[in-house]
């Protein structure tokens, strides 16, 4: 049944952005929640349960438009409003300030200060006095501002 | 003459933070969508802990029997089926359903059409419709004796059925598709 096809489709759809928003952000630079989940989703499409039996050509143009369309309101209502935005996207979060690591950020979000030393070491800062801030991006990368005298190699 | 792109004066929204950095932050949404993760994680695990036991079908929830009073006739089933997913129905007759060495069931057509009867196991020696479903007659020589009729549903919702032996009860019961 054709509704059924493209309500599974838009369900697929909008459940695994769901998913990947709550799986959550993890350090490292990764793709977008949006990108995986259009990778994962049109890459996975013929094996999953969102084909069923239907294997026509018809079922899956008429599946692709349909994640399409949804992608593409979800991207419009993402523009138009910022609480949309900040619920599909996330927001920033400081890990590091020059007080000190925000403990509760790092815990809930799974981070270690490590993590953080590791994107340090890219920047030539050679420990973590030379850091004055760090900030877990929406898109997973962390990123490190060094303090104006700062310990480089 | 050339048209100017337009623009608007560049506006610095972004929260700064220590008067320094524009980062950003809103820590008070970010609380909420914590709490929201922790709940979400929780009705997760609910949800697979349902499956297993079988809510959703395929599970110790799901499986279900019905039988007439004398055990002419049981029919082991499952209420909670999945769509397009195959599983059996099964029927058992006592001693009193094998007459002159037949067994004669009826079983509406909802186990036909909603439920999606496949194949019936063994075949039967006559089938005749009529009554809103099929009446099938087996051979048989002695109980236990036992039909199975393998289903795969593809419509999603409750499915009533019917099924029943000549002079006894019928026994009616309902299974769920989920899709």
């Amino acid at each position: 049944m054709a509704a059924s096809t493209i309500l599974r489709a838009a369900f697929g759809y909008l459940f695994l952005v769901l998913i990947v928003r709550v799986a959550g952000r993890r350090p490292g630079r990764q793709l977008t929640p949006f990108e995986f989940v259009l990778i994962f989703y049109l890459g996975g499409l013929t094996l999953t349960g969102m084909v069923g039996t239907e294997t026509s050509l018809t079922n899956a143009i008429c599946q692709i438009l349909t994640i399409a369309l949804c992608h593409y309101a979800l991207a419009f209502l993402r523009f138009r409003s910022d609480a949309v935005a900040r619920v599909l996207d996330g927001v920033p979060l400081i890990l590091m300030e020059g007080q000190g690591w925000r403990k509760t950020t790092m815990s809930q979000m799974r981070i270690e200060d490590d993590d953080v030393m590791n994107v340090a070491r890219e920047q030539g800062i050679r420990d973590l006095s030379g850091i004055r801030m760090a900030v877990l991006e929406t898109f997973g990368a962390i990123n490190v501002t060094p303090k104006a005298n700062e310990n480089r190699d | 003459m050339t048209q100017q792109p337009s623009t608007s004066p560049v506006d610095d929204s972004v929260p700064k933070v220590g008067g320094e950095v524009a980062v950003g932050e809103n820590l008070p949404f970010q609380r909420r969508w914590w709490m929201f993760e922790r709940f979400i994680w929780g009705f997760f695990l609910v949800l697979i802990v349902c499956d297993l036991l079988g809510l959703f079908g395929q599970g110790w929830l799901a499986k279900a029997r019905a039988t007439v009073p004398d055990g002419a006739l049981r029919v082991d089933y499952e209420r909670i089926e999945r769509a397009s997913t195959p599983s059996t129905l099964t029927l058992h007759f006592g001693p009193t359903a094998i007459q002159n060495g037949r067994v004669q069931v009826y079983i509406s057509d909802s186990i036909v059409k909603g439920l999606g009867a496949q194949r019936i196991s063994p075949q039967p020696a006559i089938s005749a419709i009529g009554d809103k479903g099929i009446s099938y007659t087996f051979a048989a020589t002695h109980s236990p004796a036992e039909v199975d009729i393998q289903l795969q549903p593809s419509g999603v919702g409750p499915h009533a059925f019917r099924i029943e032996t000549p002079h006894e009860p019928p026994i009616a019961a309902s299974i769920f598709v989920m899709p």
